[in-house]
């Protein structure tokens, strides 16, 4: 038994992970199913449910005990040898196990049981544990009934196959005086239904147990000191494992540290602001907003180029046939297309890198399909001719022409794959089987992007609240150096966020399921990530206030600062 | 079923005669305000805009409590018969009827009614408790998820607090105990009094000193806290017991009106965010003909000494009972005193004064003037009339005066 709950312990450390995997599509929950990370998963979880099971037909004693018992001795029978026949209840016994190990697995893989939701309040590890129990226990009864249920409906179609192999592999007869148990009479055996029922609450809560404990010591909120103050601690410190690219366990527990530190620890916050002997620079704090400013451009990077390949395939969307039938054009033509596509490009480029410039065409929701095309362009449109009408008179238009000749070869063959290319597409998608597996489930592919939100949400609270109690607590000024930075990061970033929740479904809460075991706060992340970012700014506006209009900050930002300072945001 | 609770009257409810605001809430950092009357509907007041919005929702029903979120622009939250509403309002829209899919609709089963709700002043965490739940229940409110605080025994929670620092959260039982929680590790310590519940409390603005009152007596307790350095995980750090700071019980006062008496119980109890004024609403003695329940107003300062010294008193109209009382979050001259009588009037009175510590932040605007609603020319029935302060009542002046021992803090 010890040894069936180390192995479960181990996979649970294996398999564990602090960003939930979220399949986008169907065919991405097959391919999570039949990956083989998974099938081993739930093949040494089934054999533990056996040894389980065993265990407790060991315990029980009585007709469930041994696999092979002497058969009844029939009435007219001579023989005075007893034969050896199979004892179908422990049979049975032992296949729930396996049956109820197998589903454990797989409910653990569909429902994201691997990862690791951090607590929204900080408390004691046994109050943890105390508060999670009667639900546990009431989930794992429930479950088991579901499990038995199903089991015995598999065990009806399909239990003669086993019984048949351990008779004859073990050379075993079948009692003929007792009912076969894969038949309906069988089945209805209350008693063996209970025994089984128990013993299957009592696999699930062993095993539910282990997951919970895991949880809660995985999740328990570490300490990392700030100023190493012995030599061998210094790679523990927060601001170098925050620069590190440490295992993303510990930079959730590193982020969870420095949230918790910015709201309740003045001493911390000392530290935090202190500046390095003998140099005088403020290492820490720039380490530590660093890293916070990046976590949060990376994520802002990220909903553009969603938001981009949204609009994209909306532009997509409409009906291909347009594209096809488009010819290539000539030469001279293919020339000043070329010129076009670099100058259009370019605005594209700056704005993948982050630098959003206010005059630029991509500043404002987009919806032209033509701008939005990367590939190289067969026909200029008017709204096109509009943006690089400016570009096209500085160009001499005979130096256009001798770049055209050389690039229309290669750009031809391209643009013929690509047709070919959307032509597949077309065909395979009138195919419904294929589209069912293949297309994306809205809601997922949304949850997909915002499944490492956790630590935006965490850096974005620990900063606003350092800031915040620079107001007062900050004797060298080390934080006003980097507020523009931080004031630019965090407007943009609302920006974007706010863009991304008028996309369809964005805005959409799925249905929550208040009692369930299982955690389902991945869902609602972005929520919370908006929140949070607006709380953020808030908490800077209402503790700087008027003195927030000494900060250097671009017009616009200048504009929504205002905004929040008066409370209309 | 639930015997504890036989004595509980909650405030405002329906059958109490001359009852017609449910609850007031002032928005934390603008000059807005929310009122929620008898028919379930709530309006919210604001000075820079005309239009008065006017919430409703099929869940909103039997509305006991209100709070605004802190660090934010308009979010409301509303403690109501079956859950806690959370109105998500656009500061800028002039609809005078937001629709109800703005409203975010928490439950848990089995924590109804809710009854009371606090805000962390950090704006991130909810809090709401029911006073036949014996757990209280902390929201997130964005994800809709929450964490139940289970204790055993001593009913649910009739009064919630938040101390104004963010450390600790006061919560009194329909029993003779109250607990004060520290809202870092969610730990409790249990205060059990000696005759009566714990009717109502107030911090003071850094968390370290909780005035209370007991009901049945007519006394101000006073409990100090050692002062949240942060590094002490896991304890409240309240001092062994409390004392008395003030003693209110029934007093003749000579005026120019006559012989009034004045004193008894505490029905609630107010402290201005700056922590200089004290505001309490007495109750008179019902037997007693000439006594009428009175708002008292003391001076009050925390550091370095714990004093409070008497300051007057607020009447209203003729036969108007004070109901709800509430000092303004963030009024930059000194304190302004929100009074909900029972003839539906709400009156503002100020408080002019210079603090004798400095504000926390610079104001964000110039100094307001102070606000002034103009009574509507026909109101719909039931809705409040408001008008200035100096319209309303004049404080008396003290002959003679409460016994009051003044304590320092220990």
């Amino acid at each position: 038994m010890s040894m069936v709950i180390i192995i479960i312990s181990i996979f649970n450390i294996e398999f564990y992970a602090v960003v939930p995997s979220i399949p986008c599509s169907r065919l991405a929950l097959i391919g999570k199913i039949i990956h083989p990370q998974q099938v081993i998963h739930s093949f040494v979880h089934a054999i533990m449910g056996m040894l389980v099971t065993w265990c407790a037909t060991v315990m029980t004693k009585g007709r469930f005990q041994f696999l092979a018992v002497s058969c009844t001795p029939s009435e007219g029978l001579e023989d005075a040898v007893p034969q050896m026949c199979l004892n179908e209840y422990h049979l049975f016994f032992l296949l729930s196990g396996a049956f109820l190990g197998y589903s454990y697995s797989l409910f653990y893989l569909i429902n994201n049981m691997n990862y690791l939701p951090f607590p929204i309040i900080q408390q004691y590890k046994y109050l943890r544990f105390r508060r999670s129990l009667p639900l546990l226990i009431k989930h794992s009864c429930v479950e088991s009934l579901h499990f038995v249920r199903n089991f015995c409906v598999t065990y009806y179609f399909f239990g003669y196959i086993p019984k048949v192999w351990i008779c004859t592999t073990m050379d075993l007869h079948t009692d003929g005086k007792l009912h076969p148990l894969d038949t309906l009479s069988g089945l209805l055996d209350l008693s063996l239904f209970y025994h089984t029922w128990l013993s299957g609450v009592f696999l699930l809560m062993t095993w539910y147990i282990a997951w919970l404990l895991f949880k809660i010591y995985a999740t328990e909120s570490h300490h990392f000191p700030i100023q190493p103050t012995f030599a061998q601690e210094t790679d523990q410190c927060l601001p170098k494992i925050l620069n590190s690219n440490p295992p993303l366990l510990i930079k959730f527990l590193a982020l969870q540290d420095l949230m918790l530190l910015s709201q309740y620890s003045p001493v911390r916050r000392q530290e935090v602001f202190s500046l390095s002997q003998p140099g005088g620079h403020p290492h820490n704090w720039t380490a530590i907003s660093r890293e916070c400013l990046s976590l949060l451009s990376d994520l802002t990077q990220r909903l553009i180029a969603q938001q981009e390949a949204a609009a994209a395939a909306n532009g997509r969307a409409k009906p291909p046939v347009g594209e096809l039938k488009v010819p290539p054009q000539t030469p001279g033509a293919a020339g000043i297309e070329d010129m076009s596509f670099q100058s259009q490009s370019s605005p594209a480029l700056n704005y993948k890198m982050g630098v959003v410039d206010i005059k630029s065409p991509w500043h404002g929701p987009v919806q032209s399909p033509h701008v939005m095309r990367r590939g190289p362009k067969l026909w200029t449109s008017v709204s096109d001719q509009q943006m690089n009408g400016s570009h096209h008179e500085s160009f001499p238009v005979l130096s256009a022409a001798r770049t055209g000749t050389e690039a229309v070869q290669p750009r031809f063959i391209y643009t013929w794959l690509q047709n070919k290319q959307e032509q597949i597409k077309t065909f395979l998608s009138k195919r419904a089987l294929i589209m069912y597996f293949f297309s994306k489930h809205p809601e997922a592919s949304i949850q997909a992007v915002f499944s490492d939100a956790q630590m935006h949400i965490w850096a974005l609270e620990g900063l606003s609240h350092l800031v915040a109690a620079s107001f007062t607590e900050d004797q060298f000024g080390v934080v006003q150096t980097t507020l523009p930075a931080i004031l630019n990061t965090l407007l943009t970033l609302q920006e974007v966020v706010d863009r991304h929740f008028k996309l369809p479904h964005v805005s959409s809460k799925p249905p929550r399921i208040s009692g369930s075991l299982v955690d389902t706060s991945y869902k609602t992340l972005r929520f919370a990530l908006r929140a949070s970012l607006k709380t953020a700014l808030y908490r800077i506006t209402t503790v700087f206030g008027e003195h927030l209009n000494a900060v250097q900050v671009s017009t616009e930002h200048k504009k929504r600062l205002q905004q929040f300072l008066e409370y209309k945001e | 079923m639930f015997p504890h609770l036989s004595g509980l009257t909650l405030p405002c409810a329906p059958s109490r005669a001359g009852c017609t605001v449910r609850a007031f809430a002032w928005h934390p950092h603008t000059n807005k305000f929310a009122v929620a009357l008898l028919d379930d509907s709530i309006r919210v007041y604001n000075s820079n805009s005309a239009t008065v919005p006017s919430l409703k929702h099929r869940l909103q029903r039997n509305v006991a409590a209100m709070a605004w979120k802190p660090l934010c622009a308009s979010i409301l939250a509303v403690a109501c018969q079956s859950c806690v509403l959370v109105w998500h309002l656009d500061p800028t829209s002039l609809s005078t009827r937001p629709s109800s899919g703005c409203a975010q609709v928490l439950s848990c089963p089995g924590h109804s009614p809710v009854t009371s709700l606090a805000w962390a002043p950090s704006g991130e965490r909810l809090l709401s408790a029911s006073p036949v739940d014996t757990a209280m229940l902390v929201w997130d409110v964005s994800t809709e998820t929450c964490v139940q605080l289970q204790w055993f025994g001593g009913g649910g929670v009739t009064y919630l607090a938040w101390s104004p620092d963010g450390s600790k959260v006061l919560a009194a039982t329909p029993s003779a105990v109250f607990r004060v929680w520290e809202a870092q590790m969610w730990t409790c310590e249990r205060w059990p009094t000696i005759r009566g519940r714990c009717q109502t409390g107030c911090w003071s603005p850094d968390g370290s000193r909780l005035l209370f009152t007991v009901l049945g007596e007519s006394v101000i307790y006073s409990l100090s806290f050692s002062e949240y350095r942060g590094e002490m995980q896991g304890q409240v750090g309240g001092s062994k017991t409390a004392s008395i700071v003030a003693d209110l019980s029934e007093t003749t006062f000579e005026t120019l009106y006559g012989e009034e008496r004045i004193g008894g119980e505490v029905h609630s109890m107010v402290w201005d965010p700056t922590g200089e004024r004290l505001a309490v609403i007495i109750r008179g003695h019902p037997e007693s003909p000439n006594s009428q329940p009175a708002v008292a107003v003391f001076r009050t300062r925390n550091s370095p000494v714990f004093e409070l010294l008497p300051c007057g008193f607020v009447r209203g109209e003729r036969g108007a009972r004070p109901q709800l009382i509430s000092f303004h979050p963030c009024f930059p001259q000194g304190a302004l005193l929100t009074v909900c009588w029972s003839s539906g009037k709400i009156s503002h009175i100020p408080f002019f004064f210079v603090g004798a510590l400095e504000p926390h932040a610079s104001p964000r605007r110039s100094p307001v003037p102070v606000p002034a609603w103009h009574p509507r020319a026909s109101p719909p029935s039931g809705a409040p009339h408001t008008c200035t302060g100096a319209g309303c009542a004049a404080p008396a002046p003290i002959k003679g005066g409460f016994s009051l021992p003044l304590l320092s803090s220990p």
